[in-house]
This record gives structure tokens, sequence and C-alpha cells, in this order.
């Protein structure tokens, strides 16, 4: 496995990132804040942003330190890291972003236990170069709060009936509390990913059919056997 | 030899902790500098936008010329968890003054410990006359959508303006008091009726400490009034 991903490019790995091992919609970490925070695709924003911070700061540094951390302590080492980042991000909502700093409260120190977070620095950053690292916390950051924001402008959409604040369906929308509560954000975060696994389908069987057509006219054209690259 | 082998690589383990966590503790360090003053006025500021909304227009700095009520025992025991701490030190009330320098508003902070996940800090604002002039809620955890119809500043927390504590039923009108409840959130709003009536019935005890020490000369008074407190606090 590691040297696939010494080889692959930047463009991989932010496919990868942000779509093929999304950390909510292939993984499935990070629930925590994605169902605390997301009544609202702002709140799904900021915390997504503060997420990113935090996720480049780590992966840089543990890339940076990946030669000098005997294997035996990477994890306390990985974690202090991690920690020290999302304090100062912490500290940093609180003086300039002081009222969304007061409606995540509790969410931001606990970026520290986002798995997502450790999960990168181990999986990733610990192996790959500073510039792929760099990269790959841009695309798993945007990818996460790509699906902050989508989970969230559904809870705010049906919930409340607006979406960054603006009502969509008028003021006399009803609202639909259950998708505001905790359990509204399960019920939406499963008919995402079963959207999400209806688009991966498609992406698949457009690429095999196109594999498949490709593979009949060199076929054709030159009646040399191509390799099957699938 | 092989127990030398041992050491150093156990003292590596130790040098790569300590020298992450030293790196962090600085970069922590900085951060705190950095932000401290930042933080500080974000809150002060945050604490002004809500005092202007529950006090009537004024002329003063309200922040500037608090006023801090000595400790009381009973109240320190009402107001429960967190509220013990700021009270055993001096409860700050902030004063709206007219241009004479005239006490026309009092604003203090009070505390639902009751809520449904937890403390809810109000900001209350009250005339002399005792009747509420605005309350804003500051900090609460409630149930988005249910319980946090609080801090909509339209509708039920107006409900508040004008209520005395002698004009009023203070309770929600499950308990068969004036004010409304939330379809599927009574917690909420009884909290917040109970800590208001609290507040004025702590206003009520101490409305002559409060309204006629400083009053009774013009501003400058209360400028050393605020110096004597910083010098006994610290």
């Amino acid at each position: 496995m590691n040297n696939t991903i010494d080889s692959i490019s930047k463009n991989q790995i932010l496919a990868d990132g942000f779509w093929h091992n999304n950390t909510i919609f292939a993984q499935l970490l990070g629930m925590c804040p994605l169902l605390g925070v997301t009544t609202s695709a702002e709140n799904g924003f900021w915390m997504g942003a503060a997420t990113i911070l935090v996720l480049i700061g780590s992966n840089l540094v543990v890339s940076l330190v990946r030669g000098g951390i005997p294997a035996q302590v990477r994890i306390p080492a990985y974690i202090t890291i991690i920690a020290a980042f999302v304090t100062m991000v912490d500290l940093a909502m609180n003086a300039w972003m002081h009222e969304m700093y007061l409606i995540l409260g509790l969410f931001i120190p606990l970026i520290v236990v986002n798995c997502a977070i450790l999960g990168r620095a181990e999986a990733f950053a610990s192996k790959n170069s500073v510039s792929d690292s760099l990269v790959d916390a841009i695309a798993v950051g945007a990818g996460f709060t790509f699906a902050l924001m989508l989970l969230g402008g559904v809870r705010e959409l049906l919930g409340q009936g607006e979406l960054f604040g603006y009502a969509v369906f008028g003021a006399d929308y009803p609202d639909f509390l259950l998708f505001i509560l905790p359990p509204g954000a399960f019920i939406a975060l499963g008919f995402i990913l079963a959207g999400v696994n209806i688009i991966n389908r498609r992406m698949k069987e457009n690429a095999d059919k196109k594999a498949a057509e490709a593979l009949t006219e060199v076929s054709l054209n030159t009646e040399t056997t191509a390799q099957p690259s699938t | 030899m092989s127990n030398f082998k041992i050491d150093r690589e156990q003292i590596q383990m130790v040098i790569a902790l300590v020298a992450v966590a030293v790196v962090a503790v600085f970069f922590l360090g900085l951060t705190d500098i950095v932000t401290r003053e930042p933080i500080a006025t974000a809150q002060k500021s945050a604490l002004h936008k809500a005092l202007v909304q529950v006090l009537p227009e004024h002329q003063n700095d309200p922040l500037a010329d608090v006023i801090h009520l000595k400790p009381s025992a009973d109240e320190s025991s009402d107001n429960g968890g967190l509220a013990d701490k700021t009270s055993k030190t001096k409860k700050p009330f902030y004063p709206a003054k007219d241009k004479q320098g005239n006490i026309i508003g009092l604003a203090w902070e009070t505390i639902a410990p009751d809520g449904y996940k937890g403390t809810i800090r109000i900001l209350m604002g009250v005339l002399p006359d005792g009747s509420v002039h605005a309350i804003r809620i500051t900090d609460h955890r409630e149930t988005p959508g249910l319980g946090d119809h609080i801090v909509l500043n339209t509708g039920w927390i107006n409900s508040f303006i004008g209520k005395t504590l002698k004009n009023t039923r203070w309770a929600v009108k499950k308990d068969h008091g004036d004010f409304d409840q939330f379809t599927g959130a009574t917690i909420t709003p009884r909290a917040v009726v109970k800590a208001v009536k609290k507040g004025l019935e702590l206003f009520k005890a101490n409305k002559k400490e409060l309204l006629l020490t400083p009053p009774s000369n013009t501003s400058p008074i209360s400028v050393p009034k605020a110096q004597t407190d910083k010098g006994e606090k610290s």
C-alpha cells in the first residue's frame, strides 16, 4: 500500500480525499461533530473550516517530523500536535469570531477526538511528503466540510425552511422539528449516503461502459489484444 | 549490550515526546498572548451589545459605571451551580444614566440553573420603578427548534416588557401564570420566567442600595466607586 501511495498523483490524492475516501460518505468517521453541529449550513461550514485548519496544521507537522518520532510513541505525539492546533483554532475563533464560537462551543475542542484527523496523520502524513500531506489535508478537509454543509443544509431546509438563514419556503413554513433534533441528523444522513451510493454506482457503470467501448474499438481497429484496465 | 540498546530507544522516545510537548507549549503560549486581548474585547463588546438592547437609551458607558452589589447569602444559594462563583465575589449591575447622571435603568445577569439542558444566562434590563424594560438570553444550551425560541428577539422574549412583580403572575400558562410556553418545550420558558422573577426580587431587596448610593450626586461619583471596588477585590 505504501508503494502505491508514493506513486499516486496529487489529482488522485484530491479525488480520494474529497470523494472516494470521503471522511463522512465513505469512512463514516467524525460522526460526533457531524451530528452535533449540523443544524444549519452555516454551522456546518464553520465547523468544517475549523477542522480544515487543524487538519492542515497537523498533517504538515506530522509529515515534517515523520522521521524523528519513534513508532512506539507516535500516537501520543500526534495527539499532542493535534491538540495544540485545536487549542490554537479554539482561541483564535474565540478572539475573532466570537459569535460563531458561542454557537459551535463545545464542538471546537472536540475536534481533538475527531478520529478522522488522527487517521490522516497516521495513515497518510506519517508516510508521505509534506506537499502531498498538504494536498491530502485540503482534500479531506474540503470533503468533510462539504458533507457537513450538505447535511446542515438539508436539515436547515427541511427543519426550518431556511438556507444560510434565508427563508426559502416563505416565512410561515411550519418547522419540521424532527430534522432539527438529533434523530433528523441520522435520517438525513441515511438518505444522503443512499444518494452517494447511487452516484458512485452510476460513475462505476459509466466507467465500465467506456472501458468496454474503448476495448472493443481498439480490438476492432487493430485486432490486437489490449490489456483490460478496470 | 542489549541493555544499552533498549535504553537508547527509551531515551529517544522520551526526547521525542518532550520535544513535541515543548514546541506545542511554546506555540500555545504564543497564541494565548496574541489572542488574550482580542478575546477580552470580544467578550466585552458582546456584553455591551446585549446591554444596549436591554437598557433604555443612555448617555453613559454602563460597563465603566458598573455597580457591584455586596454579596448576600440568600442570593448565592438561589442561583446555584455556576452562579456561585460570580455572586460570591460581587454581582455587577450595569446602570443606564441620563445626561444629569440619574440612573434611568439597570441591567444585570440572572441565571436559570434549571433549563432543559443546563444553565441559561439571561441579561435583564429593569427601570427604576421595578418594571422589566427588556431581557435577552446571553447563553443557553436548549434544544434547537424547541427551547431556543427564547433567543428570538421578536415574540416571546418581549412578553416580559413592562412586567413587574406586582402586575404579573410569574409562571407559564400551564402553571396558571401569565407567560406562554412553547409547544414541546415547557421547561425552558418555565426556567426563564423563574429566573427573571428571581432577578426582580433581588432588585427589590437591594433597591435602596442600587438606586440611592451612586445617583444622589452626578456621574463623577461612579468613577471612584468603581475604583474602590477594584481595590477591594485585589
